[in-house]
């Protein structure tokens, strides 16, 4: 029970996070230079025009009703309409996030997955070669800007080796009609995975090198604990002290290092689907503001800020389920 | 995590009030300088960062005050598109359909035959004025923020701790991307952006350092003696949080530099011709094909600074943090 309790708790808590995140993107796309109607009918406008549009957008209003439309708007579910596509937001919004969330949750499980055992290895064989060898590639991984890794990877296995495509990421649950070469969902599946191994590469570095970091000084401090020295007194053996005793323990700045890495890789996921040319939300958010589409850029702002803010609630409740003071502490 | 309290961490930059004569030398740049020494990565960080600064300067000197003239005396502009180099030039030793690399251009040269060792140098300015600019006002903005809502608490902390929150909620590549389209696209306000994104960083380690301090028997001696709010935040406070603010500022610079490389990628920061690395990327991605080191270079220079930046923090935090020489 207290940790669903824990769970609404950290979820109403976000709620004056949100209306801040809402206030933050309306003012920052009120400050954008240019006139919307000018963008949409050209220069030189028929009045009648005009009017039709500022009223259709508000536009005739001033900024602090037309902020408290926004503001119910959003509430409702509404978050207005893409000049641009011509389509509401919300709607581009979920034709598009899917793609960005499975790019930045691949890129996570793929760092999850590499860093957790060469943080293990370099924390047990501490000041041994397998040691500097793990730390260097961190290090290397925390200095290397994504784009230029998934710039690199294109050229040596798109380009040279010809093993992955160097564009484009359709997902694994697309209806097999819309993918080209796939004739059955296993097929689709396929082709996802097979686009999806660069950039997920790519984006996966950075968070890779950073949770080794700290699932290395984690485990290095863990092992030293008094309960471990116990363990070696009554004849533990050392496997069985790392998997049973140091490892849990020593997990918990890992969760909190990958629930403040979520900021860096929802933003790096902008840059690799660049790279990689996918129709996510970093995409979308690009043709937004160039395109002056300031209801876009709005909500597009709005939903990395959400996706953020859920993946910390996320990280939060992992943290209070493998260490439950947090959830029945100081309330 | 230790049950029993270890003497050594307790005092760790705040060493002034326990007396003892070896905790006392264990603050100030000297004592840092002097283990820094000591420290075999820490000094190829001091090198490394060093020596991309001075290229830097040398770089800033020639564009602020002679205009590119010694560039061209001695090498190539950096800036100007030359009319009969060849485009796309691979560097020394590698063949391709651009036939052979020439010594005098050791890196080739790039969609327009500008010589890339020369840009790559003259964009070293961009990278590393952004890296301290940014860096430095959200250093001063985090540590202002922190030192006072730390302080005061009650609702001024309360405030200013949701704001910070929220500017942190939002990934701070697409806050920096939404800034700039609302002020402007140049590098001034890639600077302000990024460095308005660090502030939350910063705000909360000196925040945590300041509420730890704040009842310290020193601080209330100060405010006994009657010294203004002002004074024992800028005198005692701030300077007790010296050593975790080194180490996390010259990491920040790092990230930063990544952060605007990003940006210039995007085509947000300086703009053409300036040279810059994230845009040589940026124009490299039509030519990975026909000319892929053209991509490697720019990368290859991120990363050797960013490297400098990120060894040189490591080496500091294990100078300045006893638990780890012990």
């Amino acid at each position: 029970m207290g940790l669903l309790r824990y769970t609404l708790w950290r979820l109403a808590q976000s709620i004056p996070v949100l209306i801040g995140i809402i206030t933050i993107t309306f003012f920052l796309a009120n400050q954008i230079p240019g006139d919307p109607v000018e963008i949409m009918l050209g220069p030189t406008p028929a009045q009648e025009q005009v009017e039709a549009i500022q009223a259709r957008y508000g536009l005739d209003r001033p900024a602090h009703e037309r902020f408290l439309t926004y503001l119910s708007g959003v509430a409702s579910g509404d978050l207005g309409h893409s000049i641009y596509y011509d389509r509401p937001v919300l709607e581009m919004i979920l034709l598009r996030l899917p793609v960005t969330l499975y790019l930045t949750v691949s890129a996570f499980l793929f760092a999850i997955v590499t860093a957790i055992p060469l943080g293990v290895i370099s924390a047990k064989r501490r000041n041994k070669p397998a040691d500097h060898v793990s730390r260097i590639v961190s290090l290397i991984g925390v200095s290397t800007p994504s784009f230029w890794i998934g710039l690199m990877l294109i050229i040596i296995f798109a380009f040279y080796l010809g093993w992955f495509p160097a564009r484009g990421l359709p997902l694994p649950w697309a209806d097999p009609a819309d993918i080209r070469g796939a004739e059955t969902q296993l097929q689709v599946i396929r082709t996802s995975l097979h686009h999806l191994a660069m950039p997920m590469v790519a984006l996966g570095t950075l968070q890779m090198a950073q949770i080794t970091r700290i699932e290395r000084s984690s485990m290095v401090e863990s092992l030293q604990g008094e309960y471990v020295k116990l363990a070696r007194a009554y004849g533990v053996s050392e496997s069985k002290i790392v998997r049973k005793h140091a490892f849990q323990v020593a997990q918990l700045p890992v969760i909190t290092i990958i629930g403040l890495g979520l900021s860096t890789a929802l933003g790096g996921a902008v840059l690799t689907e660049t790279v990689f040319e996918i129709q996510g939300m970093g995409r979308l958010i690009i043709t937004a503001i160039n395109n002056q589409d300031y209801e876009l850029i709005m909500g597009t702002t709005f939903m990395f800020g959400v996706a953020f803010v859920v993946g910390v609630i996320v990280t939060d409740v992992a943290y209070a389920y493998i260490d439950p003071r947090v959830a029945y502490g100081d309330e | 995590m230790a049950t029993e309290p270890d003497p050594q961490t307790d005092t760790t930059a705040d060493g002034s009030e326990s007396g003892a004569g070896e905790v006392e030398a264990r603050v100030g740049l000297r004592y840092t300088l002097k283990q820094v020494k000591r420290d075999t990565t820490a000094l190829m960080g001091i090198y490394t960062v060093g020596f991309v600064t001075l290229i830097a300067v040398l770089a800033a000197i020639d564009y602020y005050i002679f205009d590119y003239a010694v560039a061209e005396m001695f090498w190539y502009s950096p800036v100007q598109d030359p009319d009969e180099v060849q485009r796309l030039l691979p560097p020394v030793g590698m063949e391709n359909q651009f036939g052979a690399g020439v010594i005098e251009h050791p890196m080739g040269t790039d969609h327009r035959g500008r010589d890339i060792f020369v840009r790559l140098f003259y964009g070293t300015r961009i990278a590393i004025t952004v890296g301290f600019m940014a860096t430095g006002i959200g250093l001063v903005g985090g540590t202002l923020i922190g030192a006072v809502s730390g302080y005061y608490g009650g609702w001024i902390d309360d405030v200013l701790q949701r704001i910070t929150e929220t500017i942190y909620a939002i990934p701070f590549l697409v806050l920096v991307i939404a800034f700039m389209t609302a002020f402007g696209r140049d590098l001034t306000f890639a600077m302000i952006g990024v460095g308005i994104t660090s502030i939350p960083v910063f705000n909360r380690l000196i925040r945590s350092r300041v509420v730890s301090i704040r009842e310290e028997d020193y601080i209330e001696a100060a405010r006994a003696a009657g010294v203004k709010d002002r004074n024992i935040i800028l005198r005692h406070i701030i300077p007790n949080s010296f050593a975790p603010v080194l180490v996390q500022a010259t990491l920040q610079i790092g990230v930063s530099i990544l952060i605007v490389a990003g940006l210039s990628f995007l085509g947000f920061g300086a703009q053409p011709p300036t040279p810059s690395w994230g845009q040589m990327l940026s124009a490299s991605r039509n030519y990975m094909l026909p000319a892929p080191t053209f991509s490697l270079w720019p990368g290859m220079a991120i990363l050797v600074t960013v490297i400098g930046f990120n060894i040189l923090g490591d080496g500091l935090q294990d100078a300045l943090d006893p638990r780890i020489n012990n």
